[in-house]
């Protein structure tokens, strides 16, 4: 399973993706969007171990993340969303939809400067719930009553980016250029012991991919 | 676009102006457009031109005249209305944009690039008007010259713009795109490193510059680049191929190479990619020890696609047989100590967790059983590994150990579905549905399968628990608005397998109409991706618009269209809805139930109808809110009853050839609508297209021959050259001398063990050269039920032609009785007598 960028020739198969899997669909269109946007968020899980039968044969998406950055943040906080996540039935317990995610969260951060991502979730889906929660280590924000077109309410919740970018300032280097949005003062406040020792600012927890990253990059930090 | 209210507004605004004034063209120019805007397109033009019998002169009323010609996708008229609009008020922006919009969504570069260069002249300081010009001259070919623009723009400024200025970050990572395509790889790495340097897409810019140092053969970096690029993703064959590449690894030492993956394995210990690739390199006893192990961590695990992961092996026989070995083995309790205790074995509150769905319990106690009984059901179901009475016994076992998991009555159903009982497979998958209910993906693949059944009340039923409760025209308004296309294609097979042509032509109609709407979606993005600076993005969408119909869904529809057309002209009376019904010609009695019974539907749907649209309050509006234009003909009645339904088949043959042209289906359909339409060259230009692709396949086989055929008894009416290049085209196909029957022989010869090559020999003899042979033809095809290698698929085509050569009652009950004994669980053929 190819984890990658979304491109605009996925969309149509990622919008069938969508509707196969959740009652909340969208146009074309919207997708475009989305890729138009904001195209380094977007990313799709392909089945990838199956030769071409035809020249004309689409990528085979089991799995995608929609995201999109807020259009007009409040107090230009710059921060990310996730418009829509699924994971093909058959291509389940792969951890596809963490790899999704990560991959998204960290372009989130690294292109757009966001300092976190919010997201929208059915109150009854125990196992999104645990996902976002348990492996990501999102938190609940707040309940929006009747989120869903069925009446159904939605947890709001939201995820801390900054350790990303701590990550990817170890990985890559300290950004010398000057920052996005309100970076620059938000960046005062921060321990300066963070960015030279060894002691990471990294939320663990099960982020088992996270974890490769930091390690490996010690002897740059 | 407008709300409702405004329009009624504007309406009401213009009558008052226009009370004083009834000949200000410009006022009803405004009106016409509003009207449009309601859906009144012919009122509105009618409007537009009175207009401009008033003010000839006026900007305005050419401008909404080529407004409403774009509005109606009529482009090389609305093209001209803005030309027009624009010699009358050269400065305008609004029309020089719209015009140059237009000129983009059609294609029309010289004309895009003239236009970008004359909005440049009045506005020099907008840095998006010179990466438009640039994109102009990109897309009509032109890298240097549009590299060109870049540069100058970027000449123009003083400081170096702020990394937050994404805009400029955008352009450069473009320029970098240009110079690429040019071939200028060298360049293009040095422009990289130097203003790329710290893009905020660094993703993208460590990808290219992997991929330029590999081109430029410079290895050692390109290891690192590569190395760097799979440190952020491990999941990623580009990225290992990229890296294999760098590295210079002999492709033939599998040892090396599986070094290389081995130790990403070991780094990413959740990692599939480097475990699952080396399973296509490796041969005998280490593929052997490999897929052991892959196998044993995946089942131990229970990962259900387990099985969708390793059928790509099966191409491999070798492969295919040691799989199975492998898996029997587990099920008889061989070789499964080495996994137990290792150390990837997780403790069941680790189990990755999916956002949609609700998971299964019962899988999740001891799962590497019940998953070797799901793999070999899997495996005894797939078609290169197909023994359905294993794959039954195998999946009932699983089933045992977890009576209420979706996956394995999912599966179980795909079995009742290969073995032709599509009732007992839409059945079983109804069970796995009702297993859980809140899962859309289960509720899709019941609702597949009750279309498969013929079940289109049911299926849309099952659908409509997922549609949105408030869309107008119920689930399949929903569906069709949120362009469900894989809905609508199987229940236009459904239909037209019931012979309800008029329903399946308007399904296929309606996909025909979404990839209109998708090609016009990009219209917005002309402008919209230039505000927003995302050019990258923009030029990627642009080039896949480009061949948007490749999509296998317009091919699909396409095809099942045109073939409807076919039999409506073939058959005329299938068009009249007193018969409605391709076996519709059964005994009269029977037909006169059945029209009886059509009838009273129909009253009943069209009370229905009425009644919905009674109940439907809310305005019924399209994806950009515009009000959408009442369906005259829900039915499909009118399109089936066209008065030339090879012209209309046009409508679909004509994109079908021109972005699926190497899909031989296509091309065989093309040929089917050409000869009857006497486009004989045509007809042979498809021919040989297919030729081309498989000279043995069945169906071009006969084709060849009927053309033949065709050229002899009617040579086409074309001037001689013309004449002369078919003869000798269509003779490197068939001679002009040929003995048909022989040749037709011959190729029953070297293919009679094949049943859709005896069939189509059988077609030719039976349906071409020898009408009266059709007893013995129908003998022989019965005789093809017992070939080896045959398929259900294959048996039911059988039944098909023997049904259209009206072949006689004996024969074809010979030959359901045959088929039954070959195929005892298939629907067809149990019900077979009765149809």
């Amino acid at each position: 399973m190819d984890i990658r960028v979304l491109t605009p020739a996925d969309i149509p198969h990622v919008q069938s993706t969508n509707i196969t899997n959740l009652p909340e669909n969208y146009f074309l269109k919207y997708y475009l969007y989305h890729a138009l946007s904001w195209p380094q968020l977007s990313y799709v899980a392909v089945d990838v171990s199956r030769p071409k039968k035809s020249p004309y044969e689409p990528p085979r998406i089991v799995g995608y993340v929609l995201a999109k950055m807020e259009e007009e943040p409040i107090n230009n906080i710059q921060h990310g969303h996730i418009t829509s996540l699924s994971v093909m039935r058959t291509h389940r317990r792969l951890g596809l939809a963490e790899k999704l995610m990560r991959q998204s969260q960290r372009a989130m951060v690294e292109t757009y400067g966001a300092h976190y991502v919010s997201l929208h979730v059915r109150m009854s889906n125990v196992a999104a719930l645990r996902l976002y929660k348990d492996t990501l280590g999102f938190d609940v924000e707040k309940v929006e009553a009747k989120y869903y077109a069925d009446g159904e309410d939605a947890y709001s919740m939201k995820m801390d980016l900054e350790f990303i970018k701590d990550q990817l300032e170890e990985t890559y280097g300290v950004d010398e250029g000057d920052a996005v949005g309100e970076e620059g003062k938000k960046d005062g406040a921060r321990k300066e012991g963070d960015k030279k020792g060894k002691k990471r600012k990294v939320k663990l927890g099960r982020g088992l991919g996270v974890g490769d990253l930091v390690e490996k990059n010690e002897s740059k930090g | 676009m407008f709300c409702i209210g405004q329009l009624h507004r504007g309406i009401k605004a213009a009558d008052q102006i226009l009370k004083k004034k009834p000949d200000h063209g410009d006022t009803i120019a405004m009106k016409a457009l509003i009207i449009n805007n309601q859906g009144h397109t012919e009122e509105a033009f009618a409007m537009a031109k009175l207009a401009l019998q008033k003010s000839m002169k006026s900007h305005i009323c050419w401008h909404v005249y080529g407004l409403l010609y774009r509005s109606n996708k009529n482009f090389e008229e609305a093209l001209k209305a803005y030309k027009f609009a624009l010699k009358l008020e050269p400065d305008s922006p609004q029309i020089q944009k719209d015009l140059a919009f237009l000129q983009m969504q059609i294609r029309d570069y010289p004309g895009y690039v003239q236009s970008r260069r004359a909005i440049i002249q009045n506005k020099t300081l907008f840095r998006q008007n010179w990466t438009a010009l640039a994109v102009a001259q990109h897309l009509a070919g032109d890298l240097w010259e549009a590299e060109r623009t870049l540069t100058t723009f970027e000449e123009t400024l003083r400081s170096p713009p702020p990394k937050s200025d994404i805009e400029h970050a955008e352009a450069i990572l473009y320029k970098n795109t240009i110079i690429a395509e040019m071939g200028e790889t060298e360049r293009a790495l040095d422009h990289l490193n130097a203003a790329a340097k710290d893009s905020p897409d660094r993703g993208w810019v460590m990808e290219k510059k992997a991929d330029y140092l590999l081109q430029l053969g410079r290895m050692k970096e390109a290891e690192d680049a590569y190395r760097a690029l799979l440190d952020r993703n491990a999941e990623y064959r580009r990225y290992y191929e990229g890296l294999v590449a760098a590295m210079e690894i002999d492709k033939s030492d599998p040892q090396a190479l599986k070094a290389l993956y081995d130790e990403y394995a070991q780094k990413n210990p959740r990692g599939d990619a480097a475990r699952r690739i080396p399973l296509d390199f490796l041969t005998g006893s280490d593929f052997r020890e490999a897929a052991d192990s892959y196998l044993q961590r995946m089942l131990s695990k229970g990962i259900p696609s387990l099985f969708a992961n390793i059928k790509a092996l099966y191409a491999d026989s070798s492969k295919r047989d040691t799989v199975q070995d492998l898996v029997e083995g587990y099920r008889s309790g061989q070789g499964v100590v080495q996994m137990n205790g290792t150390a990837e074995k997780k403790p069941e509150s680790t189990e990755e967790q999916q956002p949609n769905g609700v998971e299964e319990k019962a899988e999740k106690t001891e799962p590497f059983k019940p998953s070797v009984h799901f793999f070999l059901a899997q495996h005894y179901n797939y078609h290169l590994s197909r023994d359905l009475d294993k794959a039954m016994e195998s999946i009932e076992e699983a089933i045992k150990s977890a009576p209420e998991s979706v996956d394995y009555h999912m599966t179980k159903a795909r079995i009742w579905k290969h073995h032709g009982d599509v009732q007992k497979a839409a059945a079983t998958m109804e069970h796995a549905r009702t297993l859980d209910t809140r899962d859309r993906y289960i509720n899709t693949k019941a609702a597949k399968y009750q279309l498969r059944y013929n079940d289109n009340d049911g299926a849309i039923e099952n659908m409509g628990l997922f549609t949105r409760k408030e869309a107008a025209g119920g689930p399949l308004g929903d569906l069709l608005d949120m362009q469900c296309q894989w809905f609508i294609y199987e229940d236009g097979m459904s239909y037209m397998r019931q012979g309800k042509l008029g329903l399946a032509l308007k399904r296929f109609m309606s996909i025909f109409s979404t990839f209109e709407t998708w090609q016009e979606d990009q219209y917005d993005f002309h402008s919209f991706s230039l505000r927003k600076g995302q050019i990258r993005a923009y030029v990627d969408m642009i080039r896949w618009e480009d061949h948007l119909r490749e999509h296998p869904f317009f091919a699909r529809a396409a095809i099942a269209a045109a073939e409807i057309y076919v039999m409506l002209y073939d058959r005329p009376e299938l068009a009249s809805p007193m018969t409605n019904g391709v076996n519709g010609d059964r005994n009269s009695a029977e037909q006169r139930k059945a029209q009886r019974k059509a009838r009273k539907e129909a009253e009943k749907a069209a009370q229905a109808e009425a009644q919905k649209k009674d109940a439907r309050k809310p305005a019924a509006v399209d994806q950009n809110g515009d009000p959408k234009k009442e369906d005259k003909d829900p039915k499909g009645d009118l399109l089936m009853k066209t008065s030339d339904p090879l012209e209309d088949a046009m409508k679909f043959i004509n994109p079908l050839l021109e972005f699926s042209p190497k899909y031989p289906k296509a091309q065989q359909t093309a040929f089917e609508v050409f000869i009857r339409r006497d486009k004989d060259l045509l007809a042979l230009r498809s021919l040989l297209a297919s030729h081309a692709i498989d000279p043995s396949d069945p169906t071009t086989h006969y084709q060849s021959l009927r053309l033949r055929q065709k050229a002899i008894q009617k040579p086409p009416a074309v001037p001689e050259a013309a004449l002369k290049v078919f003869e000798s085209e269509l003779s490197t196909l068939v001679s002009h001398d040929a003995d048909l029957s022989k040749l037709n022989n011959d190729f029953l010869q070297a293919h009679h063990e094949s049943a859709p090559h005896v069939q189509a020999s059988l077609r030719v003899r039976c349906e071409l050269l020898d009408p009266a042979s059709k007893d013995t033809a129908s003998q022989d095809l019965i005789r093809t039920l017992a070939l080896e290698g045959s398929t259900l698929e294959d048996a039911l085509r059988g039944l098909e032609l023997l049904r259209g050569w009206k072949a006689d009652e004996k024969y074809v009950d010979t030959y359901i009785a045959a088929a039954h004994e070959r195929y005892p669980k298939a629907t067809t053929f149990q019900e077979g007598q009765a149809k």
